[in-house]
């Protein structure tokens, strides 16, 4: 199923990258994030707090990565260029990832940034949209989105173009063994 | 002025060959989009969930209403447009609102929210790319989904370096100057203002699609969030968006899904810590009389993807600026005729052709044609017709009259005809000739050949319904189809009091003189007794089949008239079908011919109303013929019967594509099974001067039949 999931959200222009383990993951994000910033004085990342942190030494990656910005409010979301969350699910019939937001925190990461990075627990990988949402009590959830690569325009003369007002690119990081 | 608009479209090469185009495109990537999948399994399930709506509505806006305010959200529901726009400005007020960013909503535009906003001093910015360009441009879009589509990345720099700065016409350095200036109000505004795709009862759950993701920041960032949801965009369970959510990114844009689906359910807590304000306003505006309606409560299964938009002739050839008003293309008319009273579809309802291509890609399953009938009938009775249409249709409706008028006409067009063809006509009527040449009437009608066909006798019969193009025009085609039955045993009947089908008269709307032609018709065609009925003229056969029990029982006939009906209707048969039985039973033979390749139209109601298309080519490549498709083959040709006579423009501009579509091909000979497509064709290719044979199949498949 990850192979599809994977094959769907990479035709959809996500990029898509299975780690065996979470310290193998935030390894890949502190590299990415170094080739993707300035220098390490600003705050250009934000990072919405989930279960994927539990037992990570936020204090140590801060002193190694300064650039990340845990207390996330409108100012720091709106000028990070990374902005990183946990998401619940993913649809493997679409390569679509499903972010089912009780914090206006969590979705300001995928919606203000020019990158977003989501973290996908493997086992959180469902077949289709209706098995998904099986799983979802939608009458107690304030708000939800299904997220289906970048965002993306053709309104000048039909020609695709990647990132518009959301990110211009959706890094889904499948982690197993979480 | 509607003509005119026409004209200015038609010259507008931006706006046709993008829509052109984007259309072609389209059916293609269309199909791939719903590979895997049962099209016809889920518009089935679509319509029927749709309808249900409208069979319960008033129900279902008061499970929403109890549903979203249990949610949290303050919902208001009002019949009238200036209630939803008193409503806003009042709420903008008491909250201080001093700029707004909206999101796509059709909604809104429905009722010019904008305009009056800004007469209220409040700042409006549209944030799709498309929709802002055209707000800075100070235009309408001129595609439902598409709205932009007609401006080039010139015409969108030029717009941008006016009205924001300076910046080249590169698309991508545009598409990011957008995000840098719209942020910005993004980040300024004090309330969003969104449409819905799908709302649903159930849970009070609004659904919004988008590619861009402005809709997710119109509703994350500004502290008030209100969405404007027309009361068509309800369902009644959660389960009842799965068939939509599939159906909606694949019939719009030929996504597999778009790039964000946001469901709305809870106003939550803002990143300031005060309460969001989450406001839906439910918006009826006629909508629920539509509901009502026993034609127009079908619109309701509509879910606005605008595939009818993108398959239909002519709005590929005049978008969205002639033909529309708010809502554009098929729908947009039907629409228009409700939101806006059926005299603001006056102009814009003719231009439907009536080709039938919208109806098998919408997945709401709307007869979209069949309800623009409605309106042109409505219209008639309504508004009435001229003088000149009145005289016109009490000549066809007096058969001896009409006839004598036909073969008087042979002698008259003698100083304007050649060969076969009448080029150019005077005055008025030069329109007419200007991009096809219109065939010369006969001398002899085939109701006067017909009587000098010595037939051998048999025991088969079948009686043939020429039609006024076969009988006036192209009697040759009838002679053809005798010698064919005859070839397989078959005698042939033509009773001479059979008239016109009637189908300039229904496609008009004028309903009377119609059912008067069916009256006529039964009666001439039932006077003896036969296995089948058959025309070669696929209107015709649609008339005759479906079209006059429908016609009579409109217009309170008697129940005997509408058995005789009924009794017609099960014995009609598209000549097409019948020759292709017999070949399949060996009872007719074709002698051994070089092979010769051929490639074949479909005409609109042989294809979508009768389903016929396997056939005809089965039948000519039997005959030894070697088929080499064309694109688009079962576009139409714009013929359209009198469409061509009521539109000549967009009737010669959709020949002039068949036109190149065949010439691909690199064929001599073009086959078609209907009269109209033939004179439509041929006079094109006379036209253009083209070395083409534009054939009725049958005249093919006598030419090729075994001796003896």
């Amino acid at each position: 199923m990850f192979e599809l999931f994977k094959q769907k959200a990479e035709a959809i222009n996500a990029e898509v990258h299975y780690f065996n383990s979470k310290a193998e993951a935030i390894d890949f994000i502190k590299d990415l994030i170094a080739k993707n910033t300035q220098g390490t004085s600003t705050k250009e990342v934000v990072w919405h707090e989930s279960p994927f942190l539990d037992g990570v030494d936020k204090d140590s990656l801060l002193k190694e990565v300064p650039q990340i910005e845990f207390n996330i409010d409108q100012n720091s979301a709106s000028s990070a260029k990374i902005g990183i969350n946990e998401v619940d699910y993913g649809i493997a019939e679409t390569g679509s990832i499903v972010e089912i937001s009780d914090s206006i925190f969590k979705r300001l990461c995928s919606i203000l940034p020019e990158i977003h990075i989501a973290i996908l627990p493997l086992n959180r990988i469902e077949p289709t949209l209706e098995e998904v949402m099986k799983k979802i009590p939608i009458s107690k959830i304030p708000y939800m989105t299904i997220i289906s690569g970048p965002s993306r325009t053709a309104d000048i003369e039909r020609v695709l173009t990647i990132g518009v007002h959301g990110p211009e690119r959706l890094l889904i990081l499948v982690v197993d063994n979480l | 002025m509607i003509k005119e608009e026409i004209k200015r479209a038609l010259q507008n090469a931006n706006l046709a060959g993008a829509l052109t185009r984007f259309s072609e495109a389209y059916s293609v990537s269309r199909r791939k989009a719903y590979e895997g999948l049962d099209f016809e399994e889920i518009r089935d399930k679509i319509a029927s969930l749709k309808a249900y709506v409208a069979e319960n509505l008033n129900e279902i806006i008061d499970t929403f209403i109890k549903s979203a305010q249990e949610n949290g959200a303050k919902v208001f529901y009002t019949t009238k447009p200036d209630e939803v726009r008193k409503y806003i400005i009042d709420l903008a007020k008491k909250n201080n609102v001093k700029s707004i960013v909206k999101s796509k909503s059709m909604a809104t535009e429905e009722i010019h929210l904008n305009k009056y906003l800004r007469e209220e001093g409040i700042e409006v910015n549209e944030t799709d790319l498309g929709e802002w360009i055209i707000q800075l441009a100070g235009q309408r879009p001129s595609h439902m989904v598409l709205p932009a589509i007609h401006l080039t990345r010139y015409d969108v720099s030029e717009v941008f370096t006016k009205k924001v700065e300076p910046i080249e016409p590169d698309i991508s350095k545009m598409v990011k100057f957008a995000r840098k200036h719209l942020r910005r109000k993004f980040l300024a505004a004090d309330m969003g203002i969104t449409g819905a795709n799908i709302a649903v009862a159930e849970t009070g759950t609004l659904l919004i699609f988008t590619n861009e993701g402005n809709a997710r920041l119109t509703m994350a960032l500004p502290k008030i969030h209100v969405a404007v949801v027309g009361v068509e965009k309800l369902v009644a369970k959660f389960e009842d968006i799965f068939p939509i959510i599939r159906a909606l990114p694949r019939s719009a844009t030929a996504q597999l899904i778009t790039s964000y689906i946001s469901f709305v359910n809870k106003p939550y807590t803002h990143f300031d810590g005060s309460q969001k304000e989450f406001h839906i306003i439910l918006f009826d505006n006629n909508r629920s009389a539509m509901a009502k309606d026993p034609n127009f409560k079908q619109t309701f299964q509509c879910i606005r993807c605008a595939s009818c938009l993108n398959v239909c002739p002519v709005f590929r050839l005049i978008g969205g600026h002639v033909f529309g008003k708010v809502y554009t293309g098929g729908i947009g008319t039907i629409l228009t005729a409700w939101t806006e009273g059926l005299k603001a579809s006056k102009d814009i309802q003719g231009l439907c052709i009536q080709c039938g291509n919208c109806v098998k890609v919408c997945p709401g399953k709307i007869d979209i044609p069949g309800l623009i009938l409605e309106i042109r009938k409505r219209l008639a009775k309504e508004e009435g017709l001229n003088f000149k249409t009145k005289v016109i249709y009490s000549i066809v409706n007096n058969r001896k009259l009409f006839h004598s008028i036909l073969k008087a006409a042979s002698k008259f067009q003698k100083p304007i005809e050649k060969e076969g063809f009448i080029r150019h006509l005077p005055f008025f009527l030069s329109d007419l000739t200007e991009g096809r040449s219109l065939p010369a009437i006969s001398d002899v009608p085939f109701r006067d050949r017909f009587k000098k066909i010595i037939q051998p006798k048999f025991d088969k019969k079948v009686i043939f319904f020429a039609g006024c193009l076969i009988d006036f025009a192209y009697p040759e085609i009838g002679e053809a189809l005798v010698k064919l039955l005859n070839s397989a045993g078959i005698e042939v009947l033509f009773p001479i009091e059979q008239t016109c089908c009637g189908a300039p008269a229904r496609y008009s709307g004028v309903m009377d003189v119609a059912a008067n032609n069916a009256k006529q018709n039964i009666e001439a065609l039932l006077t003896t007794e036969a296995d089948y009925v058959i025309s070669a003229c696929p209107t015709c056969t649609v008339a005759l089949k479906k079209q006059f029990t429908k016609d009579l029982l409109e217009q309170n006939f008697n129940e005997e008239l509408i058995k005789k009906a009924e009794v017609l209707a099960k014995k009609v048969k598209d000549a097409s079908e019948l020759i292709n039985k017999l070949i399949r039973e060996d009872k007719i033979k074709f002698k051994s011919t070089p092979q010769e390749s051929f490639t074949y139209h479909d005409p609109c109601h042989l294809i979508r109303s009768l389903g016929i298309y396997k056939e005809p080519r089965e039948s000519l490549i039997s005959a030894g013929l070697n088929l080499v498709e064309m694109f688009e083959s079962d576009t139409c040709c714009g013929m359209g019967g009198s469409y061509s006579l009521k539109f000549p423009e967009i009737s010669k501009t959709i020949l002039k594509r068949k036109l190149e579509n065949i010439k691909k091909t690199e064929v001599k000979l073009v086959c078609t099974d209907c009269p109209g497509c033939v004179m439509q064709i041929r006079g094109g290719v006379d036209k253009e001067g083209l070395s083409l044979q534009v054939r009725h199949s049958i005249e093919i498949l006598a030419e090729r039949l075994k001796k003896g």
